[in-house]
């Protein structure tokens, strides 16, 4: 009778179930790669073990996890600020022109591939980039600033990698509100300002959830930016691993990284929505 | 169609102390002229509208006819093409709305879901910038007026849709607005706590004295509630009197077959004196106002505007006959669908009281028009 109704489910589910089964079995190779000895000079891996995992207490490693929670907060953050006026202006602007311009220029991103978007910046923020040429021209500046390689360069690019989603995803939070929740408001006598920080902000706050959220996950898997902008200067978890598991070929370690790192997401996700749920539970 | 703007205070049984009261001072709103146009569409085509201090007010047009445009006006979401706005005197024409002094309930209540009852009704005092302490006693004392005491730390969404309704009044009167706004308020509740809320509503109005203006398409609703209706239709008002007045001297056909039911019949224009004209129905003489026929010339075929409880059985000298096509039940009284060949619409509708002997489906009757409350209007060629 199942199938009477729904004739093509099967057919259709095919290749999702395929694709998932597929990373499930990727997904099942990584984990059992993390528990086990590298054979030095070897791609095989030897028996079962711990030490991948105490050995990311080191110093050296636990640092690249700390930078990398620390550029997540920042892009996340720096999204956030950036995407709330653009998505607010892109839902509530009456003129076309005005929402077509922010649709443009908010989505272009995405459809460059990452590594031409990364090169551009280099274009710009190296010290002989066009933002260093500028300000040295109209002698704003003596010494070329030093953007590229270092954690401010890096966020900046990240940033504009996680803008795109975090604005439309915050845009769809906005158009939700009902204008007349700030009309109400108007109509009580708040001013504006009042109205944006006492109505319109707070019922943004599931948007801004899944914002945050999906700007720090997304960041955390970052690989291309940090490694083209941060020059082996600002390496974040994915850089790591790409080192140990493609520059040393210890692919116990690096699998192991990887978990860890998911771990890391998952769990930094959860503190965030459980700091954060004040702000989801708004609405009716 | 032929539409004859009327203006309230001149034309539709104005009382003589009517000029007087309409003085400036005791005007709440007035809208003077005022044109808002939407692209190519005109919304609002020059209207003029004047609502006295306490006064209840409906604006009462089908969707779409510019009643909401007017409300927006008012309360200065929108801002007219042409003409001024004035509330309590002031012209606030480019004042911004927060700087109005006006209460809204939305048809939605739009409640702030994210504080609770007290935060909702305390909002326009908090923005106004009163103490504390003020609030507090204020937002108590009106929650008590509207049988909302307990419900002060509830968010909107655990409340029923009456209660939402009353916090959402609660919150537009406790700035003491100068106008109260209401934008078909009752659409969103079942009947029997509609017809509770509406008698509810029309007296916290009288008892606060708060002049309102009321939007609705429902035209019971406005019959019931309003000291005057303003009717309105394509952008224009059309008709601006007391409900016995809109109900009983329609100014045009758009109005008698808007308001209440109404069937039109056939008649012939005998004579016009003064203010009273003389038609004939079949066998039977019947006066209406003279109004919409000025100017018309005895012997023209006129369309006679009749409600369902004015016919009547008849054996005499009937109006017109006919042949029971339905009966429909409605408890206190039974409706009648006749067939008339005679009559201008297709069907005749006649109301009797249930307990009356009621003539079955298919019988001949004869009708008779008794009252005075029908309206006659010049014929349109079909």
């Amino acid at each position: 009778m199942k199938t009477q109704r729904r004739p093509f489910f099967g057919l259709f589910a095919t290749p999702g179930v395929l694709v998932a089964l597929l990373f499930a079995g990727a997904m099942v190779m990584v984990l059992q790669f993390s528990v086990r000895l590298q054979i030095p000079g070897s791609l095989d891996v030897g028996g079962f073990t711990f030490r991948n995992f105490t050995a990311m207490l080191h110093p050296l490693y636990a640092r690249v996890f700390l930078d990398t929670l620390w550029l997540c907060v920042l892009t996340a953050v720096f999204s956030l600020v950036l995407g709330y006026p653009l998505a607010y202006a892109l839902v509530r602007s009456r003129r076309v022109a005005v929402k077509s311009a922010i649709l443009i220029i908010t989505v272009t991103p995405l459809f460059l591939g990452e590594v031409v978007r990364t090169y551009s910046w280099v274009v710009v923020l190296g010290n002989n980039g066009f933002i260093n040429s500028l300000l040295l021209d109209f002698q704003v500046i003596a010494q070329p600033l030093r953007i590229l390689f270092t954690l401010t360069g890096v966020t900046i690019v990240l940033v504009h990698v996680t803008l795109p989603v975090v604005t439309i995803m915050l845009a769809a939070a906005i158009a939700h509100i009902d204008t007349a929740y700030e009309k109400a408001a108007e109509s009580l006598g708040a001013r504006p300002v009042r109205v944006f920080f006492t109505v319109t902000l707070p019922l943004s706050g599931p948007g801004i959830v899944a914002g945050l959220a999906t700007a720090f996950a997304w960041t955390f898997s970052a690989f291309a930016t940090p490694q083209l902008i941060g020059g082996g200067k600002v390496n974040m978890i994915s850089n790591l691993v790409y080192q140990l598991g493609f520059g040393n070929f210890n692919f116990p370690f690096a699998a192991s990284l990887s978990v860890a790192g998911l771990a890391l997401t998952f769990a930094s996700i959860a503190v965030l929505r459980l700091a954060l749920r004040p702000l989801e539970k708004v609405g009716p | 169609m032929s539409s004859i703007p009327v203006d309230a205070e001149t034309k539709v049984g104005a009382a003589p102390d009517l000029a007087a009261a309409a003085r400036a001072q005791d005007l709440a709103v007035r809208l003077d002229g005022v044109t808002k146009r939407f692209g190519n569409t005109v919304a609002l085509n020059d209207a003029w509208l004047q609502v006295r201090r306490g006064e209840f007010l409906t604006l009462l047009g089908p969707s779409g006819c510019g009643k909401t445009t007017m409300l927006n006006l008012v309360a200065g979401f929108l801002f007219p093409d042409n003409g001024e706005v004035f509330i309590d005197g002031a012209l606030v024409t480019d004042v911004p709305t927060y700087e109005r002094e006006i209460g809204i309930v939305f048809q939605n209540y739009a409640l702030f879901p994210h504080m609770t009852v007290a935060s909702n009704v305390g909002y326009g005092l908090k923005a106004r910038g009163v103490a504390q302490r003020e609030i507090a006693e204020r937002v108590t004392e009106i929650l008590a007026m509207m049988k909302l005491a307990g419900l002060e730390d509830r968010k909107p969404g655990q409340l029923s849709g009456g209660q939402q309704q009353r916090v959402a009044l609660a919150r537009a009167l406790v700035i003491r607005p100068k106008v109260l706004l209401l934008d078909e308020p009752f659409s969103a509740l079942d009947k029997n706590l509609r017809s509770a809320m509406q008698i509810e509503v029309k007296e916290i109005q009288r008892k606060l004295g708060v002049t309102t203006i009321f939007v609705t398409h429902d035209q019971s609703e406005a019959l019931s509630l309003s000291d005057r209706i303003a009717v309105v239709s394509e952008g224009k008002i059309r008709q601006i009197g007391t409900p016995q007045e809109i109900y009983r001297r329609p100014a045009n056909r758009f109005i008698a077959s808007f308001i209440g039911e109404v069937s039109v019949l056939r008649a012939r224009l005998e004579r016009i004196e003064k203010s009273e004209a003389v038609v004939q129905v079949g066998a039977a003489s019947i006066t209406v106002p003279a109004g919409p026929l000025a100017g018309q010339s005895p012997g023209i075929t006129v369309d006679l505007f009749v409600r369902p409880e004015q016919l009547c059985l008849a054996s005499g000298d009937v109006a017109l006959e006919g042949q029971v096509a339905t009966t429909v039940y409605q408890g206190d009284h039974v409706d009648l669908y006749i067939d008339a060949p005679a009559a201008a619409s297709t069907r005749i509708l006649m109301r009797l009281p249930s307990h009356d002997r009621v003539p079955g489906a298919g019988a001949t009757i004869g009708l008779a028009i008794g009252g005075h409350d029908a309206t006659a209007f010049p014929a349109v060629e079909s």
